[in-house]
């Protein structure tokens, strides 16, 4: 059951621009911005912000609207993106705001009058045409060239669109244009029930499926009242750490890869391969998908199995210990991560980054600490922190949270409660109810809102990405780096393109 | 340097391979045996994500580590589709994704295969009802073989390949 208290407070378009300088000053920062067609309900337009930080607690600010609100931006940086997302998807302008150009709806292949999200609107096969031009930034000067990235790019990833502008080989600026991806989940999930609710979410970034979903369960748990048994809850948490164990090692291999060390990239990727077999082995699936049901888990661990975790996690934490004393004492792999994408602490606190992304610019950010939820609040997790905001600091941090999920893990195996893994849910939902849910993935916070219909449907889910938080900080990281240092860069962020499209 | 050391003489590939992926050797060697027949020795791929959820890529990815090695049987992702003779497609086509999937496919020098992988790019998956997907792949080129699963196992990717190649040599 959630344990998040969520403050609400209803208040007026135009005087929150004054009052996001206060909460900005009280030491909280933007965790999103959901909107939502309600005028069926009120004939208005909502647009909730979330503020977290400061105490366990979540502060919601809830703005109504007909065409337009009052854009944050200018002040609160952070609200760029969702205020972009929303002009395009609801059509609500964002008054003041300083770019709105469109950004998941391609001019190439969108009318600017289609706003897919409003209720009224349900046309699946929109025509199919170039409607206008996407203008990218410029910069302009003697002997100043542009390289294009993507979005089809050389390795096995997904798409997105990197344009650098280089004066010689340090980056002056990069754009980044995402959203090639955007298979618009949220539109799909509404009028669906909870269940099949749970299928797209698992979908929305394979590699994180068991954490999102763990935040998507949070909030349809508390709009259900259902609490879960003991052992479920245990064993969500030791399937969360697994995953994030096997996101790290992967991302260190790639660290590895991308300095030019094949030997201990490929010691890796054979452990990564290890671990999903494990998966497999606990769950029946190598991505855990489908482990996490509504009011528990789907499959139980027994004996057999939690020595099976014992030992694959000792041996992670063998290899990983190798990998640090090999990375801390070889001055080749230092000169390349050290310095190399820094990302200043001022810098992340205005994007408000979430994640190893914001711990490795000594922000303490970290779900599990300040909104706990399953049984987080037990384990007296303290936060990993690194000042250092470059590649070296991320991967330091990565080395040192599989650390802590291989004792989270340990803890939980040798103290597994007995008793049922799930509970039947006959419940229904109160009509028009919201509930948030949120947990941490192995690249941040994953944020859900989700209300209810009166027919105990999905009449609005949003979702927050942690990816979607973090990707404008890349564009502040590269700047003054050498263009070969980019893919580095990225690895060691390494951010989901299908979480942030969504 | 302990760390290198331990690895280079400790942990050796073949090792891994012999023991835990025995029907990975079998199936490889054959593949081996029809990519030198069809395709001189080797058959390059291209990939294109056009909507996928990251895992079908990432089981792609798995294809290079050490219990697969997908190349010693001749077969490599490639950088750029002038290279390619095969493109893999995932996901489940999106509005965005559909032109740089096209073009990606235009810029393959003929002859050229397309193989599909993972449940999407098949039926569109759980995505199919949305505004943005206008898939499945099938609806603008032509699929030669379609690899399913959600996401597909290394493994059944391997088994796939070997479909394609049976489909190669018979025609």
């Amino acid at each position: 059951m959630n344990k998040i208290m969520l403050n609400k407070h209803n208040i007026e378009s135009s005087d929150f621009i004054n009052l996001t300088d206060n909460i900005k000053a009280s030491g909280k920062y933007l965790l999103g911005i959901a909107a939502a067609d309600e005028r069926s309900l009120n004939s208005k337009y909502a647009v909730r912000y979330f503020f977290g930080g400061g105490g366990g607690n979540i502060d919601e600010y809830c703005v109504n609207a007909d065409e337009s609100f009052q854009s944050i931006s200018k002040i609160c940086p952070a609200a760029k993106m969702y205020e972009r997302e929303i002009y395009d998807l609801f059509g609500l302008l964002p008054t003041g705001h300083p770019d709105l150009r469109p950004l998941m709806l391609y001019p190439e292949n969108w009318d600017s009058s289609v706003h897919p999200l409003r209720k009224d609107y349900n046309n699946l096969t929109p025509e199919m045409k170039k409607y206008g031009e996407y203008k990218f930034k410029e910069i302009l000067g003697e002997g100043i060239f542009e390289i294009l990235v993507g979005p089809v790019h050389a390795g096995i990833i997904e798409p997105g669109h990197f344009r650098f502008s280089l004066a010689g080989e340090p980056v002056l600026q990069l754009e980044v244009r995402h959203f090639w991806k955007h298979r618009g989940i949220e539109k799909v999930c509404e009028g669906k029930d909870f269940k099949e609710g749970l299928d797209l979410v698992s979908k929305i970034s394979g590699d994180n499926n068991v954490n999102i979903t763990i935040s998507y369960l949070e909030a349809v748990e508390n709009l259900l009242n259902i609490e879960i048994p003991k052992r479920a809850e245990y064993i969500r948490v030791i399937l969360a750490e697994l995953e994030r164990i096997w996101n790290y090692v992967r991302d260190i291999a790639w660290i590895f890869m991308d300095i030019g060390f094949a030997l201990p990239a490929q010691s890796l990727f054979a452990l990564q391969e290890e671990l999903m077999r494990l998966n497999k082995i606990l769950t029946g699936h190598r991505f855990l998908f489908n482990s996490l049901t509504i009011g528990g888990v789907n499959s139980d661990l027994d004996s057999a199995k939690l020595k099976t975790i014992e030992n694959t996690v000792k041996k992670v934490e063998n290899i990983i210990k190798d990998c640090e004393e090999f990375i801390l004492n070889s001055s080749t792999v230092l000169d390349r991560l050290e310095f190399t994408g820094k990302i200043n602490h001022k810098t992340a606190e205005e994007l408000s980054l979430c994640g190893i992304s914001a711990r490795a610019s000594g922000l303490s950010r970290d779900s599990r600490i300040e909104f706990p939820y399953l049984i987080y609040d037990k384990l007296n997790l303290k936060p990993v922190l690194h000042d250092g905001g470059d590649v070296f600091a991320r991967t330091v941090l990565k080395i040192k949270e599989i650390y802590v999920s291989k004792k989270i893990i340990e803890d939980l195996l040798f103290n597994l409660p007995e008793g049922d893994i799930a509970v039947a849910c006959g419940n229904k939902p109160e009509a028009y109810k919201y509930a948030i849910g949120n947990s941490e993935t192995s690249r941040g916070n994953a944020f859900f809102y989700i209300m209810a219909d009166d027919n105990g449907k999905i009449f609005r889910l949003k979702y927050i990405d942690p990816s979607f938080r973090i990707w404008p900080s890349i564009q502040y990281g590269v700047l003054g780096n050498i263009i070969a240092d980019f893919p580095l860069i990225n690895k060691s962020l390494n951010l989901s393109y299908s979480g942030n499209d969504m | 340097m302990s760390f290198l050391s331990k690895l280079l003489f400790k942990n050796k590939t073949q090792e891994i391979t012999a023991a835990e992926s025995g029907s990975i050797l079998i199936k490889g060697e054959e593949l081996k045996r029809s990519v030198n027949e069809v395709f001189g020795r080797s058959l390059f791929v291209r990939l294109v994500d056009s909507g996928s959820c990251n895992a079908c890529e990432n089981e792609l990815a798995a294809l290079s580590n050490p219990y697969y090695d997908l190349e010693r049987f001749g077969i490599k992702f490639v950088a750029s589709p002038k290279h390619a003779d095969v493109l893999i497609i995932t996901g489940c086509v999106t509005r965005n994704m559909l032109n740089p999937m096209l073009k990606t496919y235009e810029n393959i020098p003929s002859p050229k295969f397309v193989i599909t992988a993972g449940d999407c790019p098949e039926s569109g998956g759980p995505f199919k009802d949305s505004y943005s997907v206008c898939g499945p792949v099938s609806k603008y080129l032509n699929v030669a073989v379609h690899i399913s699963g959600c996401p597909p196992e290394p493994e059944t990717i391997v088994s796939g390949f070997l479909k394609f190649m049976d489909m190669m040599k018979s025609s």
